[in-house]
Protein backbone atom coordinates (compact mmCIF):
# COMPACT_ATOMS: atom_id res chain seq x y z
CA UNK A 1 0.00 0.00 0.00
CA UNK A 2 1.48 3.39 -0.75
CA UNK A 3 1.51 5.95 1.84
CA UNK A 4 -0.66 8.71 1.87
CA UNK A 5 1.01 12.08 0.79
CA UNK A 6 0.33 15.37 2.51
CA UNK A 7 -1.40 18.14 0.51
CA UNK A 8 2.23 19.96 -0.33
CA UNK A 9 3.86 16.32 -1.59
CA UNK A 10 0.94 15.80 -3.36
CA UNK A 11 1.35 19.00 -5.18
CA UNK A 12 4.60 19.04 -5.98
CA UNK A 13 3.74 15.24 -7.53
CA UNK A 14 1.02 16.49 -9.40
CA UNK A 15 3.18 19.29 -10.99
CA UNK A 16 5.80 17.21 -11.38
CA UNK A 17 3.45 14.56 -13.59
CA UNK A 18 2.08 17.76 -15.39
CA UNK A 19 6.09 19.05 -16.27
CA UNK A 20 6.37 16.00 -17.61
CA UNK A 21 3.06 15.17 -19.66
CA UNK A 22 3.07 19.21 -20.88
CA UNK A 23 6.34 19.14 -21.95
CA UNK A 24 5.99 15.67 -24.07
CA UNK A 25 2.11 16.84 -25.73
CA UNK A 26 1.85 20.61 -24.94
CA UNK A 27 -0.46 22.19 -22.86
CA UNK A 28 -3.23 21.14 -25.71
CA UNK A 29 -2.25 17.26 -25.75
CA UNK A 30 -3.06 16.67 -22.35
CA UNK A 31 -5.80 16.52 -20.89
CA UNK A 32 -6.26 16.78 -16.79
CA UNK A 33 -7.78 13.12 -17.13
CA UNK A 34 -4.32 11.33 -18.50
CA UNK A 35 -2.71 13.56 -15.74
CA UNK A 36 -5.19 12.37 -12.69
CA UNK A 37 -4.56 8.99 -13.77
CA UNK A 38 -1.05 9.14 -14.23
CA UNK A 39 -0.45 10.21 -10.64
CA UNK A 40 -3.03 8.15 -9.61
CA UNK A 41 -5.67 10.24 -7.78
CA UNK A 42 -9.30 11.42 -8.44
CA UNK A 43 -9.90 14.50 -10.33
CA UNK A 44 -11.80 15.88 -7.27
CA UNK A 45 -7.92 15.90 -5.32
CA UNK A 46 -6.13 17.69 -8.46
CA UNK A 47 -9.02 20.08 -8.32
CA UNK A 48 -8.63 20.98 -4.95
CA UNK A 49 -5.06 22.08 -5.20
CA UNK A 50 -5.55 23.42 -8.72
CA UNK A 51 -8.73 25.28 -9.88
CA UNK A 52 -7.93 24.14 -13.63
CA UNK A 53 -5.39 23.21 -16.43
CA UNK A 54 -4.76 26.65 -17.23
CA UNK A 55 -3.88 27.32 -12.96
CA UNK A 56 -1.77 23.80 -13.46
CA UNK A 57 0.79 25.00 -16.40
CA UNK A 58 0.82 28.23 -14.77
CA UNK A 59 2.30 26.44 -11.65
CA UNK A 60 4.77 24.27 -13.35
CA UNK A 61 6.11 27.17 -15.53
CA UNK A 62 6.38 29.27 -11.92
CA UNK A 63 8.27 25.91 -10.54
CA UNK A 64 10.99 26.62 -13.62
CA UNK A 65 11.28 30.11 -12.72
CA UNK A 66 13.55 30.04 -10.10
CA UNK A 67 17.03 30.80 -12.16
CA UNK A 68 16.27 34.92 -11.02
CA UNK A 69 19.03 34.56 -8.29
CA UNK A 70 21.34 33.08 -10.57
CA UNK A 71 21.68 35.92 -12.95
CA UNK A 72 21.75 38.59 -9.80
CA UNK A 73 24.81 36.47 -8.53
CA UNK A 74 26.13 36.81 -12.43
CA UNK A 75 26.29 40.17 -12.34
CA UNK A 76 27.49 40.85 -9.21
CA UNK A 77 31.21 40.61 -9.89
CA UNK A 78 34.00 42.63 -10.34
CA UNK A 79 34.33 43.26 -13.95
CA UNK A 80 30.89 44.49 -14.93
CA UNK A 81 31.80 45.25 -18.58
CA UNK A 82 29.94 43.69 -21.32
CA UNK A 83 31.95 40.51 -21.88
CA UNK A 84 32.18 38.66 -18.58
CA UNK A 85 28.88 39.58 -17.97
CA UNK A 86 27.69 38.47 -21.35
CA UNK A 87 29.25 34.62 -20.76
CA UNK A 88 28.29 34.35 -16.95
CA UNK A 89 24.54 34.95 -18.04
CA UNK A 90 24.48 32.75 -20.84
CA UNK A 91 26.15 30.16 -18.66
CA UNK A 92 23.24 30.63 -16.21
CA UNK A 93 20.53 30.53 -18.95
CA UNK A 94 21.85 27.57 -20.74
CA UNK A 95 22.46 25.63 -17.21
CA UNK A 96 18.75 26.55 -16.14
CA UNK A 97 17.88 24.39 -19.94
CA UNK A 98 20.62 21.61 -19.32
CA UNK A 99 19.24 20.87 -16.21
CA UNK A 100 15.29 21.23 -17.04
CA UNK A 101 15.31 20.04 -20.78
CA UNK A 102 11.28 19.44 -20.57
CA UNK A 103 11.26 23.54 -20.23
CA UNK A 104 12.50 23.52 -23.61
CA UNK A 105 10.26 21.00 -25.18
CA UNK A 106 7.41 23.39 -23.43
CA UNK A 107 8.61 26.12 -25.17
CA UNK A 108 8.50 24.44 -28.43
CA UNK A 109 4.89 23.76 -28.40
CA UNK A 110 3.60 27.05 -26.95
CA UNK A 111 5.16 28.48 -29.85
CA UNK A 112 2.57 26.43 -32.25
CA UNK A 113 -0.23 26.60 -29.57
CA UNK A 114 0.19 30.13 -28.30
CA UNK A 115 -1.27 30.41 -24.94
CA UNK A 116 -0.91 34.12 -24.22
CA UNK A 117 0.51 33.46 -20.50
CA UNK A 118 2.75 30.79 -22.09
CA UNK A 119 4.40 33.05 -24.93
CA UNK A 120 4.44 35.74 -22.32
CA UNK A 121 6.86 33.17 -19.77
CA UNK A 122 8.91 32.35 -22.34
CA UNK A 123 9.40 35.44 -24.52
CA UNK A 124 10.68 37.33 -20.90
CA UNK A 125 13.22 34.32 -20.33
CA UNK A 126 14.82 35.47 -23.49
CA UNK A 127 13.77 39.19 -23.00
CA UNK A 128 16.18 39.40 -19.98
CA UNK A 129 19.01 38.52 -22.16
CA UNK A 130 17.94 40.16 -25.52
CA UNK A 131 17.32 43.43 -23.67
CA UNK A 132 20.58 42.99 -21.72
CA UNK A 133 22.69 42.54 -25.10
CA UNK A 134 20.69 46.01 -26.70
CA UNK A 135 21.55 48.11 -23.96
CA UNK A 136 25.10 47.15 -23.78
CA UNK A 137 25.33 48.02 -27.38
CA UNK A 138 23.43 50.55 -27.75
CA UNK A 139 25.97 52.30 -25.01
CA UNK A 140 29.10 51.11 -26.63
CA UNK A 141 27.64 52.10 -30.04
CA UNK A 142 26.90 56.06 -28.36
CA UNK A 143 30.98 55.62 -26.93
CA UNK A 144 31.78 54.75 -30.47
CA UNK A 145 33.16 51.63 -29.42
CA UNK A 146 31.45 49.95 -31.82
CA UNK A 147 30.34 50.05 -35.35
CA UNK A 148 27.07 48.29 -35.65
CA UNK A 149 24.31 49.09 -37.65
CA UNK A 150 21.51 47.56 -36.29
CA UNK A 151 21.47 46.50 -31.94
CA UNK A 152 18.28 44.91 -31.80
CA UNK A 153 19.50 42.73 -35.30
CA UNK A 154 22.67 41.60 -33.44
CA UNK A 155 20.46 41.07 -30.17
CA UNK A 156 18.13 38.61 -32.43
CA UNK A 157 20.89 36.98 -33.70
CA UNK A 158 22.77 36.38 -29.82
CA UNK A 159 19.08 34.58 -29.31
CA UNK A 160 19.11 32.31 -32.27
CA UNK A 161 22.15 31.09 -31.58
CA UNK A 162 21.87 30.19 -27.99
CA UNK A 163 18.48 28.32 -29.29
CA UNK A 164 20.44 26.56 -31.50
CA UNK A 165 22.75 25.49 -29.55
CA UNK A 166 20.32 24.48 -26.92
CA UNK A 167 17.67 22.49 -29.78
CA UNK A 168 20.86 20.52 -30.84
CA UNK A 169 22.31 19.86 -27.37
CA UNK A 170 19.59 19.13 -25.12
CA UNK A 171 16.64 17.91 -27.82
CA UNK A 172 18.89 15.40 -30.13
CA UNK A 173 20.42 12.44 -29.04
CA UNK A 174 22.85 12.85 -31.81
CA UNK A 175 24.52 16.21 -33.38
CA UNK A 176 27.99 17.14 -36.01
CA UNK A 177 28.94 18.51 -32.74
CA UNK A 178 29.04 15.25 -30.74
CA UNK A 179 33.11 15.60 -29.28
CA UNK A 180 31.74 18.86 -28.52
CA UNK A 181 30.33 19.71 -25.25
CA UNK A 182 27.98 22.29 -25.38
CA UNK A 183 29.96 24.62 -22.65
CA UNK A 184 32.78 24.34 -25.54
CA UNK A 185 30.23 24.91 -28.35
CA UNK A 186 28.45 27.92 -26.95
CA UNK A 187 32.11 29.52 -25.75
CA UNK A 188 32.84 29.30 -29.47
CA UNK A 189 29.90 31.06 -30.78
CA UNK A 190 30.16 33.43 -28.09
CA UNK A 191 33.88 34.20 -29.54
CA UNK A 192 31.97 34.44 -33.26
CA UNK A 193 29.48 36.82 -31.99
CA UNK A 194 32.21 39.24 -29.87
CA UNK A 195 34.29 39.07 -33.20
CA UNK A 196 31.05 40.27 -35.10
CA UNK A 197 30.27 43.08 -32.95
CA UNK A 198 34.06 44.08 -32.67
CA UNK A 199 34.36 45.98 -30.01
CA UNK A 200 37.00 48.87 -30.42
CA UNK A 201 39.89 48.30 -26.86
CA UNK B 1 12.69 59.09 3.33
CA UNK B 2 15.82 61.07 2.11
CA UNK B 3 18.26 59.59 -0.85
CA UNK B 4 21.57 61.08 -2.35
CA UNK B 5 21.37 59.86 -5.69
CA UNK B 6 18.38 58.31 -7.58
CA UNK B 7 18.20 55.26 -10.23
CA UNK B 8 14.95 55.08 -13.02
CA UNK B 9 15.28 51.11 -14.12
CA UNK B 10 11.55 51.43 -15.58
CA UNK B 11 10.93 49.31 -18.29
CA UNK B 12 14.25 47.06 -18.11
CA UNK B 13 14.28 43.73 -17.19
CA UNK B 14 16.42 41.46 -14.87
CA UNK B 15 19.66 41.83 -14.70
CA UNK B 16 19.68 45.03 -15.68
CA UNK B 17 17.94 47.00 -12.45
CA UNK B 18 20.67 45.20 -10.82
CA UNK B 19 23.88 45.85 -13.34
CA UNK B 20 22.57 49.89 -12.90
CA UNK B 21 21.97 49.87 -9.42
CA UNK B 22 25.65 48.18 -8.45
CA UNK B 23 27.44 50.92 -10.76
CA UNK B 24 25.40 53.68 -8.87
CA UNK B 25 25.94 52.54 -5.63
CA UNK B 26 29.54 52.73 -6.96
CA UNK B 27 29.41 56.01 -7.24
CA UNK B 28 28.61 56.65 -3.92
CA UNK B 29 30.12 56.89 -0.12
CA UNK B 30 29.78 54.77 2.81
CA UNK B 31 26.45 55.47 4.12
CA UNK B 32 24.76 57.35 1.41
CA UNK B 33 21.54 55.86 0.22
CA UNK B 34 20.45 55.19 -3.64
CA UNK B 35 16.63 55.26 -4.41
CA UNK B 36 15.50 52.90 -7.32
CA UNK B 37 12.29 52.84 -9.10
CA UNK B 38 11.51 49.33 -11.21
CA UNK B 39 8.91 47.68 -12.67
CA UNK B 40 9.53 44.61 -13.30
CA UNK B 41 7.92 42.56 -10.12
CA UNK B 42 10.43 40.10 -9.80
CA UNK B 43 12.80 42.94 -9.37
CA UNK B 44 11.72 43.03 -5.43
CA UNK B 45 13.44 39.11 -4.66
CA UNK B 46 16.34 40.43 -7.24
CA UNK B 47 17.23 43.44 -4.78
CA UNK B 48 16.93 41.27 -2.10
CA UNK B 49 19.28 38.76 -2.89
CA UNK B 50 21.69 41.73 -4.37
CA UNK B 51 21.82 43.07 -0.82
CA UNK B 52 22.53 39.48 0.56
CA UNK B 53 25.38 39.30 -1.72
CA UNK B 54 26.84 42.90 -1.95
CA UNK B 55 26.54 43.22 1.67
CA UNK B 56 24.65 46.86 1.00
CA UNK B 57 21.92 47.32 3.45
CA UNK B 58 17.99 47.34 1.86
CA UNK B 59 16.14 49.85 3.47
CA UNK B 60 12.55 49.66 1.98
CA UNK B 61 11.09 47.98 -0.32
CA UNK B 62 7.64 49.21 -1.18
CA UNK B 63 4.99 48.74 -4.68
CA UNK B 64 2.47 51.75 -6.02
CA UNK B 65 0.93 51.99 -8.42
CA UNK B 66 2.49 49.28 -10.47
CA UNK B 67 5.77 50.82 -9.98
CA UNK B 68 8.20 49.00 -7.09
CA UNK B 69 10.40 51.34 -4.57
CA UNK B 70 13.62 50.20 -3.18
CA UNK B 71 16.20 52.22 -0.73
CA UNK B 72 19.10 50.87 -0.51
CA UNK B 73 22.20 51.69 1.73
CA UNK B 74 25.41 51.41 0.60
CA UNK B 75 28.31 49.38 3.43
Amino acid sequence: MTKRLSAKERRITIIDVAKRLFAQSGFHGVSIDEIVKEVGVSPAILYRHFSSKDELYEAVLHEFSCTRESYVEAVVVDDTSFEPVLRSMTRVFVNSIVNHPDLLKMEMHSQLEGSNASREFFLNRWKSFTDYIEFNLEELDNQGLIELRNVKAAALMYQGMIREVLLLKCLQTTDQFNDMSIDELVNQLIELFLKMIAIKK
Amino acid sequence: MSFDAELDAKGLNCPLPILRAKKAINELSSGQVLKIVATDPGSVKDFEAFCKQTGNELMSSAEAGGAYEFMIKKS
